[in-house]
């Protein structure tokens, strides 16, 4: 091998190399976002507080402003300690997380959709973070009554960020969280939540 | 004699194309291990600092006087269990991602500098009359 063709081969090798490496790394990115909305807030000032209601599962969900009308199924843990979350199927329902109050109850009651379920296109949770202060949501209850909250606040975050003690924390009323994935998409995931607040209204439903 | 030398360099170049192709092939597989896992942070609650025990019977702290922002409430937590990540409620369609695309990108663009190489390696060849 002539030193020409030698100083070849070693180009080419270590072309190869270094554009082979770049490539795929290249498309790794963090996921420091900024925060895009405030903290929530609670319900406007001078509402009326409205009375607790008893224990009851919550076997159906209603968001008239974005047109979900779905059965709630109920979830708890994986055994690593995550939530369990809805099956992934072409009619996707949302779940009430069976460790936080029933709807109603005084404290934060935990109820999940998908934002998309892979294939099967749009999830339940959709257009979640379309809803806007006041717009009215409404859980059907196990013992057939409805229970009627108002959205408070809507909070979008990078899951690395998520807001547990904003979400799981005790608050002095009852209160209803709604979770879905949104922001950035990420293989096959995403890398925020959408995170709607909302109180039980007075005389609900 | 140069007839041997000329055998040598043909297999020499061949075999720098196929370490070549080789490198460029591997290329993908560090790909698909390198995914950021989205930080699990743990979540399950601090033991809140509650109030010294008094001898008033439940009279609330005085700090919890109405407030715009919802009251945390001490003691026992009204979510019994907290999940210890965020909750993963999408799944978007499976596709082949910029990961892959990339790989590709690297293994074509590995491929035309080998070729390139080759190509040059049998013109030096020729010019020197091996």
């Amino acid at each position: 091998m002539t030193p020409l063709s030698r100083r070849a081969f070693v180009a080419a090798a270590t072309a190869a190399l270094l554009v082979g490496c770049g490539g795929p790394g290249s498309h790794r990115t963090t996921t420091g976002r900024a925060q895009g909305t405030p903290p929530p807030s609670s319900a406007p000032a001078g509402a009326k507080p409205a009375h607790a209601l008893g224990r009851s599962v919550p076997v159906g969900l209603r968001i008239p402003a974005i047109g979900v009308d779905t059965p709630v199924m109920r979830l708890g843990l994986e055994p690593d300690g995550t939530m369990q979350v809805p099956p992934v199927t072409a009619h996707d329902r949302a779940g009430w997380y069976r460790h936080s109050p029933t709807p109603g109850q005084v404290g934060p009651s935990v109820l999940l959709g998908h934002v998309t379920v892979g294939s099967y296109g749009d999830g339940v949770f959709r257009r979640l973070a379309r809803l806007r202060r006041g717009d009215r949501i409404v859980v059907r209850l196990e013992n057939g009554t409805e229970a009627g909250f108002a959205v408070t606040a809507l909070r979008t975050v990078a899951k690395k960020d998520f807001p547990a003690d904003d979400v799981y924390g005790d608050v002095n009323r009852p209160e209803l969280r709604l979770i879905t994935c949104g922001g950035p998409r990420s293989g096959h995931g995403y890398l925020d939540n959408v995170i709607v607040f909302a109180a039980l209204s007075p005389g609900t439903p | 004699m140069r007839e041997s030398d000329s055998m040598r360099r043909t297999v020499l170049s061949a075999t720098a194309l196929a370490c070549t192709a080789v490198l460029a092939g591997t290329v993908p597989a560090f790909a698909d291990g390198a995914t950021p896992v989205p930080s699990a942070s743990p979540t399950r609650a601090t033991p809140t600092t509650a109030p010294a025990p008094s001898a008033e019977p439940t009279r609330a702290p005085a700090s919890a006087r109405p407030s715009a922002v919802p009251t945390r409430v001490p003691g026992r937590g009204q979510v019994s269990v907290r999940p210890s990540a965020a909750p993963n409620t999408g799944v978007t369609e499976a596709s082949s991602g910029s990961g892959d695309e990339g790989g590709l990108i690297g293994g074509a663009a590995a491929a035309l500098v080998a070729g390139g190489a080759a190509v040059f390696v049998v013109r030096r060849r020729r010019a020197t009359g091996a």
